[in-house]
């Protein structure tokens, strides 16, 4: 783990050095063209400024013999005196004359056709002794006579300047690679802190500490959007975890209640001699809470099974008004006991698909609950409507569930009243199988408080 | 009638051994599938009750066993495992029916009955028991010449009971042979509770004997003589 965020943060300087170190380079490169040409253009400038000096000084002597009237200058040392290179010639290529600076070697050899004849033309020559100059050539015309005259320079000025200027750039490459190196390894390891912040706290989270969260440093980066993602995870998992540990709770509670029940009800019966009926008796309270159990088990089954994904649909498609119908055909006689009276409305035409066994059997158990819950001598709406889906609706008249509870009536084991819903008989799962009977056939329930008081049951199914 | 009981979970096979007996009928029980399958050989066997998760080979492979031998007599699953996969599985592999851990007695009587009777089909028009009357046809009961006023399901309660009188029927039966519901659910087991009693009223309220009777934790019977 350590070894592999150190990595990362290795790689990250490492690219941030490399990348860097490469526009450098480039920046160099373009730097040192831009330098050469500068460089060059402004030596091409100072001898066409030459040229024109030199033409003025030409002069051919009264022998026919050119001569330059060097004496016009102030100071002979000049640079651009020192340095010249000349040679003037006839367009047919007779050599006129050669100045002392290029020894007797000619500069450039014989006129190419129309040189220097519309303006300063530039190449770049080797002279005999290997100097490279940049020669640039002009027509002029002295005594109505065109001479070509040619001036060159040693170019190895510039090339020294370039090479300098270039050295001096390279110089400060590797100190400016290394600064930059360790100000990316720094930034990574900023970055990467948060990250080794949430791993650290990640790795004292357990079972038994899920309220733990990571710490979130900057909720609007990436990493702080990270942290929040896992915490969300973490709130989730300790909510499950919750859930889990109350079901386990309640689960042994639950069961464990008529064990206990069947347990002492055999140790008294066979603590003395009874009659016969007596024993009938003992023996039928024991079934009893057999049957409670078993049903307990097989309720816990049956929903653990949906967790599981282990249910296998049979889906049909039913008019749903008719299923009501038919559940409250099968339990209007529970109601008729307490005098309560249940009307079923609704759209014969509208149609669902689902299981329909297994819907049948939650909204058996939510009718149930409404006829448990209603006074005597109410009544209990069963209303089938189409919205965006198809909903069954069970309004009854049983006091309204306060709406911090109504989430939790759907849950195992869930009840509001423990002593009264085990006096009339539930197993508390009633409602927990509704609910998955109804989500096994991707459909919802929830519950709501009733028009005027009541509650509300809705069962929502995907229109076919 | 002899019955065959493959099961080798001992405390259960000796108490449904027992109740098989007080109810006439001769049970030998084999522990294991190889067990049985000499058993069948050497004596003569009516129907065999056998048990899924049996040790060594299942319950399948031995029925399957069973019915290449040639040995034709019904056979009666027992499981603690309900899934629909499982039953279609035993099904396939020749089982005649299919009962589910834990069941209830009456519920095991009941299915033997039943594949009993296949062999011999009798159809009535009336039923009997003391001065009650059921006439299925008409469909009208009357109990000491006077006629019973009862719902179309009252009747058909009356008449399962009726048909299964002297046995007690659980819950289980009644809300599948007359309720016709394949899955048991728990409001059904307080509708067949109030059905029963206002069954009750109609049937025993002006009488001094009575003839419907409570088995507590058990269910329901009909007979003459106080149990």
């Amino acid at each position: 783990m350590i070894l592999r965020y150190s990595n990362v943060r290795h790689r990250l300087t490492l690219w941030y050095v490399s990348v860097f170190g490469l526009v450098l380079l480039l920046f160099i490169c373009a730097a040192t063209l831009l330098e050469y040409w500068q460089l060059s253009s402004r030596l091409y400038h100072a001898e066409v400024q030459d040229i024109e000096t030199v033409e003025g000084l030409l002069a051919f002597a009264p022998d026919g013999s050119l001569i330059l009237h060097e004496e016009y200058h102030n100071h002979p040392e000049h640079i651009l005196l020192l340095d010249r290179y000349m040679e003037v010639m006839t367009p047919e290529g007779q050599v006129l004359l050669r100045n002392a600076k290029l020894r007797w070697q000619d500069l450039g050899g014989p006129p190419f056709p129309n040189e220097g004849l519309a303006s300063y033309d530039k190449r770049s020559v080797r002279l005999r002794d290997g100097t490279r100059v940049l020669l640039i050539s002009h027509i002029h015309t002295i005594d109505n006579r065109p001479l070509l005259i040619r001036l060159a320079y040693s170019t190895e000025s510039v090339e020294q300047g370039v090479i300098q200027f270039l050295g001096l750039l390279l110089l400060a490459v590797p100190p400016t690679l290394l600064i930059a190196g360790l100000a990316g390894y720094r930034m990574a390891y900023k970055v990467l802190l948060p990250l080794k912040n949430m791993a650290l706290r990640a790795e004292t989270i357990t079972a038994n500490q899920l309220d733990q969260r990571l710490p979130v440093e900057n909720p609007n980066d990436e990493m702080g959007y990270m942290a929040r993602v896992l915490n969300d995870l973490l709130a989730r998992l300790q909510d499950s975890f919750d859930n889990l540990k109350r079901f386990t709770a309640d689960a042994s509670h639950e069961l464990r209640t008529p064990l206990a029940s069947i347990r002492s009800v055999g140790e008294v019966g066979l603590q003395r001699l009874h009659t016969a009926d007596e024993y009938r008796d003992t023996i039928g309270s024991m079934l009893e809470e057999v049957t409670r159990l078993t049903e307990m088990v097989d309720g816990l089954l049956s929903i653990s099974r949906a967790d599981a994904g282990q249910v296998a649909l049979h889906g049909t498609i039913f008019t749903p008004l008719d299923l009501a119908r038919e559940v409250v055909g099968l339990l209007g006689l529970l109601a008729d006991e307490k005098g309560q009276h249940i009307q079923i409305e609704g759209n014969a035409n509208l149609l669902v698909r689902a299981d329909r066994m297994l819907l049948q059997r939650g909204l058996a158990n939510i009718v149930e609950n409404a006829i448990k819950y209603s006074p005597p001598s109410t009544m209990i709406y069963v209303r089938v409507s189409r919205s965006e889906t198809v909903d069954i609706a069970v309004e009854d008249s049983g006091a309204t569930i306060p709406e911090d509870l109504r989430q939790k009536v759907f849950e195992r084991f869930f009840r509001i009243d423990a002593s009264r819903s085990r006096d009339a008989g539930g197993s508390g799962l009633g409602l927990a199988i509704a609910k998955w009977a109804v989500e096994a056939n991707g459909g919802s329930i929830t519950l709501q408080a009733g028009h005027d008081r009541g509650n509300r049951f809705v069962i929502r199914l995907p229109v076919v | 009638m002899n019955i065959l009981l493959v099961e080798d979970e001992r405390k259960l096979a000796e108490a449904v051994a027992e109740g098989l007996h007080g109810e006439g009928y001769a049970v030998s029980l084999s522990p294991s599938g190889e067990h049985a399958l000499s058993s069948l050989r050497h004596q003569h066997v009516d129907l065999i009750l056998l048990d899924v998760m049996l040790p060594g080979r299942s319950g399948f492979e031995v029925l399957a066993d069973m019915r290449r031998a040639g040995f034709k007599m019904p056979v009666l699953i027992l499981t603690s495992r309900d899934s629909i996969d499982d039953r279609v599985v035993g099904l396939d592999a020749g089982a005649d029916d299919y009962l589910v851990k834990p069941f209830a007695f009456p519920e095991l009587l009941a299915r033997i009955r039943a594949l009993m009777r296949r062999k011999l089909p009798a159809i009535f028009s009336s039923l009997q028991i003391a001065d009650l009357t059921l006439e299925l046809e008409g469909r009208t009961a009357s109990r000491g010449g006077k006629k019973l006023e009862l719902t179309g399901r009252e009747f058909d309660l009356l008449e399962y009971l009726l048909q299964n009188r002297g046995s007690v029927v659980s819950r289980e039966m009644l809300a599948r042979e007359v309720w016709k519901q394949v899955m048991r659910y728990t409001p059904l087991d307080n509708v067949i509770d109030v059905q029963i009693t206002r069954l009750r009223r109609k049937l025993d309220g002006e009488f001094q004997k009575k003839l419907l009777h409570t088995v507590r934790g058990v269910g329901f019977v009909l007979r003459e003589d106080e149990p």
